[in-house]
């Protein structure tokens, strides 16, 4: 993908929008709805790549900056009426902010104590949000996008029009962070990830960087958090819960972090895995508990046998293999 | 005063046991150099394992023993089966130095869920042995409680034993020698190995006994989504990021330290601020003094 021209890529994605459009409009209510709950997750974890494969950071509270950025575009909405697009805006701007203010921490931090301190703050921040009034409690705030345009037809339904904004939003946070990565920043951050002291010894402000990433990476984990509240219709402190930081980490893994390639393949999988394990259970007829719980306990394990065998991710284990193959 | 005496109280019991937390994740810090997330899962499943043998006997000290027991063998199984294979695999690659973070926190995941399929997803009522209900002084009732007395007592009593354990045995200082140097340790004729599977058996030890004063300190009840078992992880975390993350004494102290310094946040300025409070104090730490209150300096690794 690296040898691409610009206008290659911008063709692709095209194309791959034209392809995801179709596939819109043939698949049943409940496929849509979690085609956007792909996209979401799609965002999410590449925010987790661009952060923990890009610049080497490791951030365990990326489902606090999905939340930064849900109740940041709820607010907007509720209390200004902007439009869509604009609240999407604002919870970019906001999380931003937030991961800037974490980047200056985080670039003092390193490996298991910069873990830490964002898992904190994912155990921490969906509490926060019970304390103060305006944010709404337990409940809290409805973000409602509207309905459909009537220009789409009548039999144009909600959940269709979530997956198309969702998609959309998706395509081009990845199209942006394609070019970021193949930008002076994206070689700056692998060369600190590959070595961090030899890529101060090249000139490199090693801080301004890693903050940098982890303002960007945060920028997008916002949008993620934004179309999440779209999806699901409110933000609230149990939309955001440890759990989430774990699944995206989880996708982030499963697709490998070091490259946007295999992106898909861990929001998929997160996606998937409920779905095929119910269907298995419904068939052999297990009880409600194992129902509940296995998928959870399947995507943990898949995690662990990625850590342990293929750390780098599918995508790239590929890659090398068949460069191997090439030398020989 | 009277309220400053209560307060004080408060937070050396809650502080005792975010110190043994802390010790849990030292322990696994110094002999692995990972910090266990799956701590929190651990402490849960030895906790259940207390709870599991209330329902046989009638003691709780002795079912107490048993969840030691029970979660020194988890641990030991966990650093055998599964971190030995963990490390041999990850040495290189680019998220070497993240991948065994990231396993932890799969492994808390599983040990949740399969607690949640063994023992349900509903409370269970963990009964504590003495009365919650404050000392009387006067008029005046403290929320002091012979609990929180025998909370503190415990604590103690397992800080004598380690102590003891870590100066005066000929484990104790195979144990500190291989904090130190593995491949010194090494040379010197010791079993890193076994060692290491020790120190992780102990730290499994002490996180069930922080599990089951956790659940008897508060209302008594148990549950496997319950966010006080992932406060009990940060806690313990900040705790021993105070202490300098190297040291036992140290993770002691951050841990004391941690609890008054919340209760009194509190109790004085708004209850409200539960979780900003420990988590400034470790930014603060993190800030001001990296390698820890008690940490040499340099004590910070990657």
């Amino acid at each position: 993908m690296h040898k691409l021209s610009n206008k290659a890529r911008i063709a692709i994605f095209i194309v791959l929008g034209f392809v995801i459009f179709l596939i819109s409009n043939r698949v049943d209510e409940l496929r849509v709805y979690q085609g956007a709950t792909v996209a979401v997750y799609v965002v999410g974890i590449a925010s987790i790549i661009l952060l923990t494969g890009y610049s080497g950071q490791v951030s365990l509270g990326q489902g606090a900056l999905l939340g930064v950025g849900g109740y940041a575009a709820a607010l907007a909405r509720l209390h200004w009426g902007v439009s869509v697009p604009v609240s999407f805006a604002i919870a970019i701007l906001a999380a931003a902010a937030a991961g800037a203010l974490l980047g200056v921490a985080a670039a003092r931090l390193s490996g298991p104590y910069l873990a830490g301190t964002t898992l904190a703050l994912a155990v921490g921040l969906p509490s926060i949000a019970n304390q103060f009034t305006f944010l709404g409690g337990e409940q809290g705030l409805f973000y409602d996008v509207g309905f459909p345009p009537a220009s789409l037809g009548e039999d144009f339904t909600q959940y269709k029009w979530f997956f198309w904004i969702a998609a959309l939003a998706t395509l081009l946070a990845i199209f942006w962070l394609q070019n970021v990565m193949r930008s002076r920043y994206g070689r700056t951050w692998k060369a600190i990830r590959g070595s961090d002291i030899a890529a101060e010894l090249a000139g490199i402000n090693i801080a301004r960087v890693k903050i940098l990433a982890f303002t960007l990476s945060a920028g997008v984990a916002g949008l993620a958090g934004a179309l999440l509240a779209m999806t699901i219709g409110t933000v609230s402190p149990s939309a955001f819960p440890l759990a989430l930081s774990f699944s995206l980490l989880t996708g982030a893994v499963l697709s490998g972090v070091t490259t946007l390639g295999g992106v898909m393949i861990g929001a998929v999988t997160l996606v998937a895995i409920p779905e095929i394990v119910h269907s298995v259970v419904d068939r052999i007829g297990a009880s409600e508990a194992v129902a509940t719980n296995l998928p959870s306990l399947i995507v943990s394990a898949l995690l662990i046998v990625t850590v342990i065998f293929v750390p780098n991710g599918p995508v790239e284990q590929m890659r090398t293999k068949s460069k191997k193959v090439k030398s020989l | 005063m009277f309220q400053f005496i209560n307060t004080l109280l408060i937070g050396i019991t809650s502080g005792a046991i975010y110190a043994l937390m802390a010790l849990a994740i030292v322990l696994v810090w110094r002999s692995t150099r990972v910090i266990n997330f799956a701590q929190a899962g651990q402490a849960l499943a030895s906790t259940y394992f207390g709870y599991q043998a209330l329902q046989y006997i009638d003691s709780f000290w002795i079912a107490l023993i048993i969840a030691m027991a029970g979660g020194a063998i988890l641990s030991a199984l966990i650093e055998v089966i599964f971190m030995r294979i963990l490390l041999k695999h990850t040495t290189s690659g680019a998220i070497a130095g993240v991948a065994p973070i990231i396993a932890t926190l799969g492994l808390l995941e599983i040990i949740r869920t399969l607690v949640t399929l063994k023992w349900g997803g509903a409370d269970v009522i963990v009964k504590a042995p003495l009365s919650n209900t404050g000392f009387s002084i006067g008029s005046n009732t403290l929320v002091f409680s012979p609990m929180k007395l025998a909370i503190i007592a415990v604590v103690t009593v397992l800080l004598l034993v380690f102590s003891v354990i870590f100066q005066k045995t000929s484990i104790g200082l195979s144990l500190r020698a291989s904090a130190f140097s593995p491949e010194l340790a090494r040379l010197a004729g010791i079993r890193v190995d076994r060692i290491r599977t020790l120190g992780w058996a102990f730290s499994g030890a002490t996180g069930a006994v922080a599990g089951l004063l956790l659940v008897t300190n508060g209302n008594g009840s148990l549950s496997p989504a319950s966010l006080e078992f992932s406060l009990l992880l940060i806690s313990g975390f900040i705790a021993a990021v105070i202490g300098g993350l190297e040291s036992l004494l140290g993770s002691v102290v951050g841990g004391v330290a941690l609890g008054i310094i919340t209760a009194f946040v509190l109790m004085y300025i708004s209850d409200s601020l539960f979780f900003i409070a420990p988590f400034v104090v470790l930014l603060l730490v993190l800030f001001i003094r990296p390698q820890g209150v008690l940490g040499k300096k340099g004590g910070r690794r990657a």
